[in-house]
């Protein structure tokens, strides 16, 4: 019976071994990043990605890990001034490239237009999605996709809220584009 | 993920050195790779960059647009002679993902993407394709996604790229290169159906990359129509790719249609653009095509739906064409 | 009482925190020497586990310990009544009660070691076929005993007779799937021992819940276990009880001798913490012509695990919402293979959804507009307690939510109403949830020499808005401007606080702080009356106003003196704690009003517009409360449209544990929502006239989504969530 095998093949795949690494596989190496204008140097092995970079070697927490399959946007930062999601890159690829996070984005005590815009609105409440919505949305209005709220809606559809902040962020996303103008 | 080596090779002679050993592999964007090795679902121990190499451009050709095959899905989408001469594809390419994978992933990597299947993405779950011999849960478990044409008993998982989809109703060319030298590939040939190998999934060879897409303008007028449970940010349920040409008194005299969602590789139904072509795009000739089309399905017990959805959703593209 | 400081949409205090990525959350605790554990969970749903192999992932670089059922210290079960609800801990012993469970915990320098290692773990199970799928045990439910939300078999009058006495009756059935929570904050926990004492940074709905529980699980007192939590990710019912892992974090942390960060990734999340339970439901209604209600009989049938049987999917709204003397509640329980059930925002929306749903029914039977046979079947008093509401304003919603939308303008036929490329659907329901109910709060209002208050409330900010509605309340209480008090929260070192759960953070801690600052402004006043310099002095305490910074004689507010001078002269510090009182139970309605588009071609539906109007009492913060009532209805998108978790029939394991595969509405799928409030103070209310509200908004809006199908359609979709494929069924 069908149901029986599958139970036969269930312990087997389970159970299949890992090979371990091979002999001579490397350990890690120096790994040099620039993040919000600081050029800096970890020893990360190749696998870490820029998101476990960013948040655990380099201490910028701001930067949340909701799915880490780049499923909910959390983890967006701008690379060279596009948005990504840093879940799924590698640090090590990463090396050369201007990388911002929301650390970043103010400039000291001014809060960037969006952010600022966030709060007017109230386009968060938890805050979690927040470091991503905003990276995504100041993007988002450089890119030229926040001329309607459908527009917006859209392009900023890659990034998940579960609070339910939606029709806050279009309305902080539109107000800082406009002032942008 | 388990450790590997990493090179970021800056010519195609290295890469392709590089890539020919066992447990090799190259990434691109990484936007589906890594999720991969994440879950356990591949395991590498070299990793082998192609962003060094010179394949991101997106160049005008006699025929139509050469993409390379590190260019982004969001350059080639926001590009003026894709926009202008290829609209189906730019369109195609904005449904698909969201803004940030589509700044990452690229046209190489995107047909490369592997299945949505769950029981293939579950390392721990029966999946032929994942380990050949283990079986296929998704035959008698929750197929609600899954295949209802081209599909095999070993293998009933779609193939879900968008862009495919409207690549193959396009009729573009794979250009790769690999240790034996370059060859071209129509997108039709690319893609394999799993019959008893669905491990086996395009033409490539081990080590061999793709440095090209050639995607011919063809004059004809396009829509892609996407069907998903949600308003975006998700994977077809159903897709379809429609390409016509008209003659005197609304007669049809080309048609190419491709579809996503409903099989293991992107489906062009030669049987369903038959039933089209010298006629006028009236109901009737729509609903004979959705016929012929659907024909050979043979859906699983949570994916029936898919039969009357993709007819539905090939009227309604087709519909925007008249 | 000035009306100036509560009510006032405020921009959220914390909100600077957050738009910079300075808030903490629990992973992002900075705690020295910090390493990373990583669960390895169960892939059968039913057996034993016969062989754990932890070589290979031992040998690894890095890695400080695996742990397994044979190596993991002796821990005690937590008590039920504790807020821990699983019945088991697990990694104690082989048995296997539910794919996911954990069976390993791997512990390494780094988190891709950590995570490396638990992929390497060998498990080796003895398996069972495990049960799954709701609708093939029916035949096995049974009622179990009462939980904490009432009585699993309830009836008042008689039900038979009520039928019998009905005009017209309508029954049926109506199924809600398996869903998840999904916060986006994945539960987190980080833990450091010093000694016998444990610190804990932990994504926590309740510090205080974690706190006795984890005391409990390693025989500490309360006050060995510190739990900080300033930020919570998102929570929605996740993090109410404490769940294992933040038990064997604490232990890992134990074993290897440093702080240990344990964060679930979002496939465990769906094994984890608790779920929305599938439920089946009978639901029969009589009425008169006139539409009346003479009978409610409903039976909800859910999924329980093999090792609790707590219902979450309970009945209030069927017992309590309406006019109807002969009412009987029957809520069944299925035992199946599947992990821990708990609660999930607006856990009384699936019963709700059936009880709205079912009253469109009737009116579409009885031919009466939807509105008015809710207005007929009002009640001012809550039908199961036989008590007044303290207030309600239910009938206004109805009127004013109607008139906003435009309802007048509905054509009543199904199909009737279109546009150019597609039908348009109207439809309304009630929204009604409990809030509160529950335990108390403490807290501890500080004015200090300079004038400014600090207040310390032991409870949590889920995104609600805790720290500037509190820092409000106490303002106003204290008649000082918002700006000269700060609130903090999420430390247990502060006075025990209930849970942010059940709606009752408001009636809760809201109330703690209100009676904390009252007796504090009291104490000042007396310092400042007793002070011969004063210009208040000698006139009685109860002729004393306080507002904007200054104590002033009512009716002579030129007779006033700073809080910061009396504070000056006073030379000390002034305090007041409270001490929990147990909340009021109660219950904040509304009407919301929906507008859905179908696409007749491929049968896609767009909600395009929402209206609400609420009643939570008084409104303490204008621009919060309409978040939360935005977000409700968000939720309820989701809840009627999208949202299922599919499991595996054979393997009885999810396979959609991820965000691609469960779909939450994106900001596409959400259209403009008009929200409004009735804001007239309920005279019970312990927190300056507010009820508790966050659960109320997302009740009514599925239904009212629901509602507008069957008005686009003309077919009633009674199974959840209604995707695409259905609709277009029901076009063909």
């Amino acid at each position: 019976m069908f149901s029986t095998s599958r139970r036969t093949v269930l312990k087997t795949a389970a159970a299949a071994p890992i090979p371990a690494l091979l002999p001579g596989a490397p350990a890690s190496s120096g790994v040099t990043l620039t993040v919000n204008g600081d050029t800096v140097t970890r020893q990360l092995e190749p696998r870490v990605t820029l998101l476990d970079a960013l948040r655990e070697d380099l201490g910028l927490t701001g930067t949340k890990k909701g799915c880490d399959r780049g499923e909910c946007g959390a983890c967006t930062v701008l690379v060279d001034g596009r948005r990504t999601k840093s879940c799924l890159t590698l640090a090590v690829m990463q090396q050369g490239r201007e990388i911002t996070t929301i650390e970043g984005l103010a400039d000291g005590d001014r809060l960037h237009p969006v952010q600022a815009a966030f709060i007017r609105h109230d386009g968060f409440q938890c805050g979690f999605c927040t470091s991503g919505q905003i990276m995504s949305a100041v993007a988002c209005i450089r890119e030229g996709h926040a001329g309607s709220d459908d527009e917006v809606r859209e392009w900023m559809s890659g990034n998940l809220c579960r609070c339910g902040c939606y029709p806050n962020i279009v309305a902080a996303v539109r107000a800082a584009a406009d002032e942008e103008q | 993920m388990q450790n590997f080596a990493y090179r970021a090779p800056a010519s195609t002679t290295d890469a392709l050195r590089l890539g020919t050993g066992t447990g090799a592999r190259y990434i691109a964007g990484g936007t589906d790779l890594l999720n991969l090795m994440k879950d356990g679902v591949q395991r590498h121990d070299l990793i082998i960059d192609l962003n060094r190499l010179p394949l991101h451009d997106i160049t005008p050709t006699t025929t139509g647009v050469r993409l390379g095959a590190l260019a982004r899905m969001a350059d080639v989408a926001a590009h003026p002679q894709v926009r202008r001469r290829l609209p189906l594809l730019a369109e195609t390419l904005l449904a698909g993902a969201s803004p940030q994978v589509r700044n990452a992933a690229t046209i190489g990597g995107n047909l490369l993407q592997r299945t949505r299947c769950w029981y293939f993405r579950d390392a721990s779950m029966p999946c032929n394709k994942r380990e050949p011999g283990s079986g296929c849960a998704a035959q008698h478990g929750q197929n609600r996604w899954h295949a209802i044409i081209g599909g095999s008993a070993h293998c009933i998982a779609v193939h879900p790229s968008d862009l495919a989809v409207a690549l193959t109703a396009l009729d573009a060319t794979v250009h790769t290169l690999g240790s034996g030298g370059a060859r071209t590939i129509g997108i039709r040939d690319f893609y394999r159906l799993p019959g008893d190998t669905p491990q086996v999934e395009t033409a490539l060879r081990s080590g061999e990359l793709i440095t090209a897409v050639d995607v011919p303008s063809t004059g004809l007028t396009g829509r892609y129509l996407k069907v998903r449970d949600r308003a975006t940010f998700e994977f077809a349920v159903v897709s379809v790719a429609a390409l016509i040409r008209t003659g005197g008194g609304g007669v049809v005299r080309e048609a190419r249609l491709a579809f996503g969602g409903i099989a293991p590789v992107p489906w062009r139904s030669a049987e369903a653009e038959r039933q089209l072509i010298g006629r006028r795009l009236d109901d009737a000739a729509i609903e004979a095509a959705g016929r012929a089309l659907t024909l050979p399905a043979a859906p699983r017990e949570h994916n029936a739906f898919k039969v009357p959805l993709v007819r539905r959703a090939l009227a309604t593209a087709l519909g925007g064409l008249r | 009482m000035s009306p100036s400081v509560v009510g006032r949409p405020i921009a959220r205090t914390d909100g600077v925190a957050k738009v910079t990525g300075a808030a903490r959350y629990a992973a992002d605790a900075d705690v020295t020497g910090v390493v990373h554990a990583v669960l390895v969970t169960s892939d059968v749903a039913r057996g034993r586990i016969t062989a754990i192999d932890t070589a290979v992932a031992s040998s690894g670089a890095g890695v400080l310990a695996v742990l397994t059922h044979d190596t993991l210290p002796a821990l005690t079960l937590p008590a039920v009544t504790s807020f821990y609800l699983k019945r088991f801990v697990p990694v104690q012993d082989d048995r296997i009660r539910h794919a996911g469970q954990p069976v390993a915990i791997a512990v390494a320098d780094t988190l891709a070691r950590a995570q490396d290692a638990a992929a390497r773990v060998v498990v080796r199970y003895e398996s069972a076929p495990p049960q799954v799928v709701l609708a093939d045990a029916l035949g096995e439910a049974y009622v179990p005993p009462p939980g904490s939300d009432g009585p699993n078999d309830y009836t008042r009058g008689d039900v038979a007779a009520g039928m019998a006495a009905a005009d017209v009756t309508v029954e049926a059935t109506y199924t809600t799937p398996l869903q998840h929570h999904n916060p986006l904050e994945p539960s987190a926990t980080v833990a450091s021992w010093d000694g016998d004492a444990l610190t804990v940074h932990e994504s926590a709905q309740g510090i205080s819940i974690t706190q006795n529980v984890l005391a409990q699980a390693f025989g500490l007192t309360p006050g060995q276990v510190r739990v900080i939590t300033p930020y919570v990710g998102g929570g929605f019912g996740a993090k109410g009880p404490a769940w294992p892992h933040t038990l064997l974090a604490a232990a890992a942390a134990r074993h290897v001798g440093r702080p240990v960060k344990l964060v679930l990734s979002r496939a465990q999340t769906y094994t984890s913490h608790g779920h929305r339970a599938e439920t089946h439901q009978v639901m029969r209604v009589g009425a008169t012509r006139e539409g009346r209600l003479t009978a409610i009989d409903h039976v909800v049938t859910q999924q329980v695990s093999r090792t609790e049987e707590l219902l979450f999917n309970s009945s209030e709204p069927t017992r309590m919402l309406y006019d109807c003397a002969n009412v009987r509640s029957t809520q069944r329980a299925v035992r199946l293979d599947l992990p821990t059930g708990s609660f999930v925002r607006s856990p009384e929306a699936a019963t709700g959804h059936v009880l709205e749903s079912t009253l469109d029914e009737l009116a579409v039977t009885l031919g009466l507009d939807p509105v008015e046979l809710r207005l007929r079947n009002w009640s001012a008093i809550n039908q199961e307690t036989g008590a007044p509401h303290g207030s309600n304003h239910l009938r206004e919603c109805y009127t004013r939510g109607a008139q906003q939308f435009g309802w007048s303008r509905r054509d009543p036929r199904p199909g009737s109403m279109r546009d150019r490329d597609g039908i348009i659907g109207w439809g309304m329901a009630t929204a009604a949830h409990t809030a509160g109910g529950r335990p108390g709060s403490g807290a501890t209002v500080t004015v200090g020499r300079d004038g400014t208050a600090r207040i310390e409330c032991g409870t949590q900010e889920i995104g609600t808005g805790t720290y500037t509605v509190m820092q409000q309340v106490g303002a106003q209480t204290l008649g000082l401007a918002v700006h000269q008090v700060t609130f903090l929260l999420g430390d247990t070192r502060y006075p025990a606080a209930f849970a942010s759960a059940a709606s009752a953070t408001v009636p809760s801690a809201g109330a703690a702080v209100v009676r904390a600052a009252t007796a504090a402004r009291d104490l000042v006043v007396a310092a400042a009356l007793a002070d011969a310099a004063s210009p208040l002095h000698g006139v009685a305490a109860d002729r004393i106003g306080a507002e904007d910074g200054f104590l002033f004689v009512t009716g002579q507010p030129w007779r006033r003196v700073a809080y910061r001078d009396v504070m000056a002269r006073h030379g000390a510090p002034i305090s007041a704690t409270s001490t929990p009182v147990p909340t009021p139970l109660g219950y904040s309605t509304g009407a919301v009003f929906a507008e859905v588009h179908v696409d007749p071609a491929i049968g896609r539906v767009r909600v395009r517009r929402i209206v609400g109007v609420f009643d939570p009492g008084r409104i303490l913060n204008r621009q919060t409360a309409r978040s939360q009532a935005i977000g409700g209805a968000v939720w309820a998108v989701g809840f009627t449209l999208t949202e299922h978790t599919l499991v595996d029939p054979h393997l009885g394991r999810v396979v959609t544990p991820n965000l691609s595969g469960y779909l939450i509405p994106t900001n596409l799928d959400i259209p403009d929502i008009d929200v409004d409030f009735i804001d007239r103070p309920d005279p019970d209310s312990p927190a300056l006239g507010a009820r508790g509200f966050g659960e109320t908004p997302m009740t009514g809006t599925t239904a009212a989504i629901a509602n507008a199908l069957h008005h686009a359609t003309g077919h009633r979709f009674r199974d959840l969530p209604i995707t695409q494929d259905k609709i277009l069924a029901a076009l063909s």
